[in-house]
């Protein structure tokens, strides 16, 4: 997706009109503030309270939450063997883009910035029987610019059991795709051991579905081992997509994945966690220019990920292999993504360090690629809090003409938990 | 050779005071669930990757807590809250319920039939199985 124009270097459109300076200014501001706010709640609650907190008396209504606070600085990079600044798009670089979905890019010259991944999210679950339940989870982000500063419905949805023991459950409503390993607690910070999931691997322009889900688990016989299976169908439309208007055209661009189907089977002994995902959908992007530009219709597309996990011990071990698929010799339309990652942790008390690489590449000229090496501490200070310090070294191994974001080396720290 | 005797002596006594530690905490079903239990399954129910049975807890940061996941989980605290996170926010699981103390867990596993808790073995009575450490 991310080359979808091909050889199109930057493109500075000033078509369309965008919300005026000011205003987006003071949006900004309020989101900050609300954010700032919601944060100290956070802390204070998670505080005085480990659980969830019961908003009735029969404890069926609850609420719970998760945050992150993140700085990061980019301590220095390069494009083209010139380590001069550069601009890519409305960036000053070198910098570096730790966030594709709300487009969370570091710029050196900002020095150490709060703004770009720090969020508060909320989830309110009522049960109205034992069977069935509705969830909602709300999301404040401090850098949001799909949706300004009113918080993402990240997930909207009921759920029902046919007994409250069944190994089955139906969910539906607003959901985020089970796309690879992380996609759908990309935000969940604190169930993690990096500051966030590789962004080489976790870069695409559509994360949530409307829709419905199966899902099924299981004990496999008396062994070790449970199954887990779940299948979904729906479909999401993103006007003024993030990804595809900051970072690729420059212009607003509307983005919807239509008749998503995908499904999932994972198993895990406790030890080892694999995971093995397939979906396909039909693709639709249109820049809104005068007249408006169709980047594909309707376009069958394929992404598959598998996934192996290993916690043995005080062994930490995460692998991933993904990839993204959208070709048609007919139309001349050949992105093809492939993605990994491999990380090794060992966990000494309340520390653990760990080593990560991570890889993307499309296949065709000009070629888009990106590599890490990083390296994280995680420190479980206290009971739901972890304060988390990692170190990335980006290569930017892209064949672009011009200077996309380079190669980057990047410091964050980060405050994660729930409550 | 009278160092190996000392190690074989050592590892002999750490063995028997790790047993301590858990001999004093019992795995528990409902008197009249005759399942089989295995510690895995029992891991796997409190760490939301099966409903087979609905687990019970004791209160976070009590003793009793940290020493069941430790030594039948074999997770330390973090490692079953970041777990958990995962699941409570992506709804795939619901978190075990928790119970004031080893008392009130019994009663609960006394009056559920699919339930699965863990208490001290001198709460132990007639109203409860113990499934794990196996007898």
């Amino acid at each position: 997706m991310k080359n979808s124009i091909k050889n199109s270097g930057p493109k500075n459109t000033h078509c369309v009109t965008y919300p005026a300076r000011a205003e987006v200014r003071t949006m900004r501001k309020i989101t900050s503030m609300l954010l700032a706010t919601l944060f100290l709640m956070a802390l204070f609650l998670a505080h005085t309270v480990a659980h969830a907190i019961d908003l009735d008396d029969s404890g069926s209504f609850t609420a719970s939450g998760f945050y992150s606070l993140t700085g990061a600085s980019v301590l220095g990079g390069q494009a083209q063997n010139s380590s001069a600044p550069w601009m890519y798009q409305q960036w000053n670089c070198p910098c570096s883009i730790q966030n594709w979905e709300y487009v969370g890019v570091y710029e050196k010259s900002k020095g150490f910035e709060i703004n770009q991944e720090s969020l508060v999210g909320v989830q309110l679950r009522k049960e109205f029987t034992n069977t069935f339940s509705v969830t909602g989870q709300f999301v404040m982000r401090a850098q949001n610019p799909n949706n300004s500063s009113s918080p993402s419905v990240d997930w909207l949805y009921a759920a029902w059991s046919p007994s409250a023991d069944s190994p089955i459950t139906v969910e539906a409503g607003r959901l985020r795709i089970p796309l690879y390993y992380y996609s759908d607690y990309l935000y969940i910070g604190y169930s993690y051991p990096w500051v966030r999931p590789p962004p080489d691997v976790y870069g695409w322009p559509i994360y949530a579905y409307d829709g419905a889900n199966i899902s099924y688990h299981t004990q496999i016989g008396s062994s070790a081992w449970t199954m887990n299976a779940s299948a979904w169908a729906g479909s999401y439309k993103q006007t003024y997509d993030a990804y595809d208007t900051l970072i690729y055209y420059t212009t607003p661009t509307t983005e919807s994945w239509d008749k998503m189907l995908g499904s999932y089977v994972s198993f895990t002994n406790g030890i080892v966690d694999l995971r093995a995902m397939v979906m396909k959908y039909r693709d639709n992007t249109e820049v809104q220019t005068q007249p408006v530009t169709t980047i594909v219709s309707n376009q069958f597309t394929r992404i598959e990920g598998l996934s192996a996990n290993v916690d043995y011990e005080n062994w930490v071990v995460r692998g991933e292999i993904d990839r993204y698929q959208q070709q048609a010799q007919a139309l001349d339309i050949d992105n093809v993504y492939k993605y990994n990652l491999l990380g090794v942790g060992y966990k000494i008390g309340d520390f653990t360090p760990m080593v990560t690489h991570s890889y993307y590449t499309t296949i065709t000229e000009p070629i888009e690629s990106q590599s890490t090496n990083s390296l994280v501490v995680r420190w479980d200070f206290r009971p739901n809090t972890a304060l988390k310090v990692q170190y990335d070294d980006n290569k930017d191994e892209s064949h672009y003409a011009y200077k996309f974001f380079g190669d980057s080396r990047l410091l964050s720290v980060s405050l994660q938990g729930t409550f | 050779m009278k160092k190996n005797l000392l190690g074989v002596a050592v590892s002999l006594a750490l063995t028997s005071i790790c047993s301590m530690a858990y001999a004093d905490l019992v795995v528990v079903v409902n008197a009249k669930n005759t399942a089989s239990v295995t510690k895995d399954q029992i891991t796997q129910s409190f760490l939301g990757s099966t409903n087979t049975f609905s687990p019970i807890d004791q209160p976070d940061g009590s003793p009793i807590r940290n020493e069941f996941y430790k030594t039948v989980a074999e997770k330390d605290p973090s490692q079953v809250r970041a777990i958990w996170s995962k699941l409570v926010f992506t709804g795939k699981a619901k978190p075990p319920k928790q119970f004031a103390n080893s008392e009130e867990v019994k009663k609960e596993v006394a009056g559920n039939m699919n339930a699965i808790g863990y208490i001290e073995k001198s709460a132990v009575d007639s109203s409860v199985r113990v499934v794990y450490p196996a007898n």
